[in-house]
């Protein structure tokens, strides 16, 4: 295990990603809504070594009820629907919904219509917008702590 | 490749005797013959040899082969569910891409003293992606589970339909970003088996090294995800940082992290002068040595190994039983590999990796993967010891209107079924590893502790994406 440690303690944190002035938080819930799994990937690397979200306060919780952000991944399926808005609806308020991913955001949406609802503005309002297919994990880093300085509720 | 066409009522009989002569079921599709519905079946024989029997279905009524394949029933519960076919003698024939209300029509009924369920999803505590289990429990022993995926069905292979050979190709790719290269190169062989194409030796070399460059991130992830099953911070830290690692590499080789847009029909995309090849061969090896020394690390973390062994056990005979494939069979005995039967790529005396225990639980298909990133890093560094040329695909047979085409994800033995109507697809369908593979899980399942599923499903690691399409 001290192995281990020893090689973590040499990644270096060389993602483009300043800490400086950022003393608040933010608690994200992800949802996929019917991705391609290429967002959850990059999404759970976000909290891996080399750009460790949680150290600018931004931290993935188990529960909506815990959330301030909802992170949806994925074009809406028709059978992800229902589910999508229970979680937004048992988020407390205030709260923000982030389309992670171009399907999300609704461009480029492969698949049979009548399986889709569309694009994630279709069914929740979306506050943060995250482009790529999938965004980088540094990305994906970079848009969620611009919504960390500008969220007036962020705290 | 072979075709047969086989009546109703020789049906069971065609098939029983492709199972007695040892051919492994490769995945069962809806599909037409002439104006009427039919059922085709795809095996593969012991010399990389493919063979399909197509059943028509005139009255949309097939008799079932899932007592004489059990392998076979996710492929016909599918057809029913989203084609109409009926099964005769399938009984009860379950709901699987339908979602009913009615948990009679989707669940196996469990009863006794003390037995109750627990619902696990749709959505999950982690980043994970979606998919309904639930548990038939007494106490803390699973005595049964059933999957309920297909949340995130996007009706990839009927938008298929109708579309360009190249157009469709995005369809099989954004099925599942993390077996986006298996599955792009299956759908590639499939249509250039149609199209009567064989690749060259360039394109067999190129496209081995991107398959084996996605089979490098996805076991490094996997063996990550088995540390985080445990609560293992530093192990799940560590390989999360290789698997980043890959992922650079992958960007910087291919333009891509999860190398999209790499693979084409009939040619490549890739290509790397003697000197860019050199460059990634060394990083691959700094890569290599640094998973080694973490390997090492983790193989000597007893109150790891602790919680592994003797974990969600699927035997050998159970693996053949449910058409287990991949990872989860190999760490059962099951010395099953598409690479060893893959002329169509650069595999050349590839021998398929065998655990030091062949146990089939946990800690066997940790193991497992470890070895197999090893002969992944050996044909990495073979084929970066000269330029990557893109390669072409000349011809080599007549075209017909079908092709099939068999490839090794990190997970299991890929099916592409590509059928063709002129220029444009007239059905594609993919059966991933993850497909043949989460009946197996559920076995695997059966008889252990709820605290340990997460564990076991973790060990497994199989898509949802590529299994709803």
């Amino acid at each position: 295990m001290f192995v281990l440690l020893r090689q973590l303690a040499r990644i270096r944190r060389d993602a483009h990603l300043d800490r400086a002035h950022r003393p608040r938080s933010l608690a994200l819930r992800h949802v996929d809504a019917g991705s391609c799994n290429g967002c959850e990937h990059e999404l759970a690397l976000a909290t891996s070594p080399r750009y460790d979200l949680q150290r600018f306060g931004l931290d993935i919780v188990a529960s909506p009820r815990h959330a301030d952000v909802l992170l949806v991944t994925g074009p809406v399926t028709t059978r992800m629907a229902s589910a999508l808005r229970t979680a937004y609806d048992a988020m407390p308020e205030p709260r923000l919904v982030a389309a992670l991913g171009d399907c999300s955001l609704g461009c480029n949406i492969l698949g049979d219509s009548t399986e889709l609802i569309g694009a994630l503005h279709d069914v929740l309002p979306v506050d943060i917008r995250i482009p790529g297919c999938p965004p980088t994990p540094e990305a994906i880093a970079q848009h969620l702590l611009a919504a960390l300085d500008s969220n007036e509720h962020g705290r | 490749m072979t075709a047969e066409l086989i009546a109703p009522d020789r049906w069971r009989d065609a098939v029983a005797a492709r199972v007695a002569i040892g051919a492994r079921f490769a995945g069962a599709w809806a599909t037409r013959h002439g104006d009427a519905p039919a059922w085709r079946a795809a095996f593969a024989t012991s010399a990389g040899g493919t063979t399909t029997l197509t059943c028509p279905a005139a009255d949309g009524r097939v008799p079932t082969i899932v007592d004489l394949l059990p392998a076979a029933d996710w492929d016909e519960r599918e057809a029913h569910d989203l084609y109409g076919l009926a099964f005769e003698g399938h009984e009860p024939l379950r709901a699987l891409v339908t979602h009913t209300d009615d948990p009679e029509l989707w669940m196996t009924p469990v009863q006794g003293d003390g037995v109750h369920e627990i619902a696990v999803g749709p959505i999950h505590a982690g980043v994970i992606e979606s998919g309904h289990f639930r548990f038939h429990v007494v106490g803390e022993r699973i005595l049964a589970m059933d999957p309920r995926l297909f949340y995130k069905h996007r009706g990839l292979e009927r938008a298929a339909e109708g579309r360009t050979l190249q157009e469709a190709l995005a369809y099989a790719q954004r099925a599942c970003a993390a077996c986006a290269v298996t599955n792009t190169v299956a759908y590639a062989q499939a249509v250039e088996e149609a199209l009567g194409l064989w690749p060259d030796r360039d394109l067999r070399a190129a496209r081995t090294l991107l398959l084996e460059l996605e089979r490098l991130y996805n076991h490094l992830n996997d063996i990550g995800a088995v540390c985080a099953g445990v609560g293992f911070a530093p192990g799940a830290m560590a390989f999360a940082a290789l698997k980043d690692r890959a992922q650079q590499l992958n960007l910087r080789l291919a333009g891509h992290r999860f190398l999209f847009g790499t693979i084409a029909v009939g040619g490549g995309a890739l290509t790397l002068d003697a000197a860019a090849a050199d460059r990634v061969r060394q990083e691959l090896r700094e890569l290599r040595d640094d998973t080694a020394t973490s390997w090492r690390s983790l193989e000597f973390t007893g109150s790891v190994h602790a919680r592994l062994e003797g974990v969600g056990v699927l035997g050998a005979a159970d693996a053949t039983f449910v058409g287990a494939c991949g990872p989860a069979a190999r760490a059962a005995g099951v010395r099953a590999d598409v690479r060893s039967d893959s002329p169509r790529l650069a595999y050349e005396d590839f021998t398929p990796a065998a655990p030091r225990q062949p146990t089939g639980d946990v800690a066997a298909r940790l193991d497992l993967r470890a070895s197999e990133l090893q002969s992944t890093c050996e044909i990495l560094d073979e084929l970066l010891a000269r330029p990557v040329a893109a390669g072409t695909a000349s011809t080599s047979h007549e075209p017909r209107a079908n092709g099939i085409a068999l490839v090794e994800s990190p997970r299991g033995a890929t099916l592409a079924a590509v059928e063709l109507d002129g220029d444009r697809v007239a059905r594609l369908h993919l059966r991933t590893g993850s497909y043949a593979n989460w009946p197996a899980l559920a076995h695997a399942t059966a008889g252990n502790l709820l605290p340990d599923f997460p564990l076991i499903n973790k060990s497994f690691e199989l898509c949802y994406a590529c299994v709803d399409r």
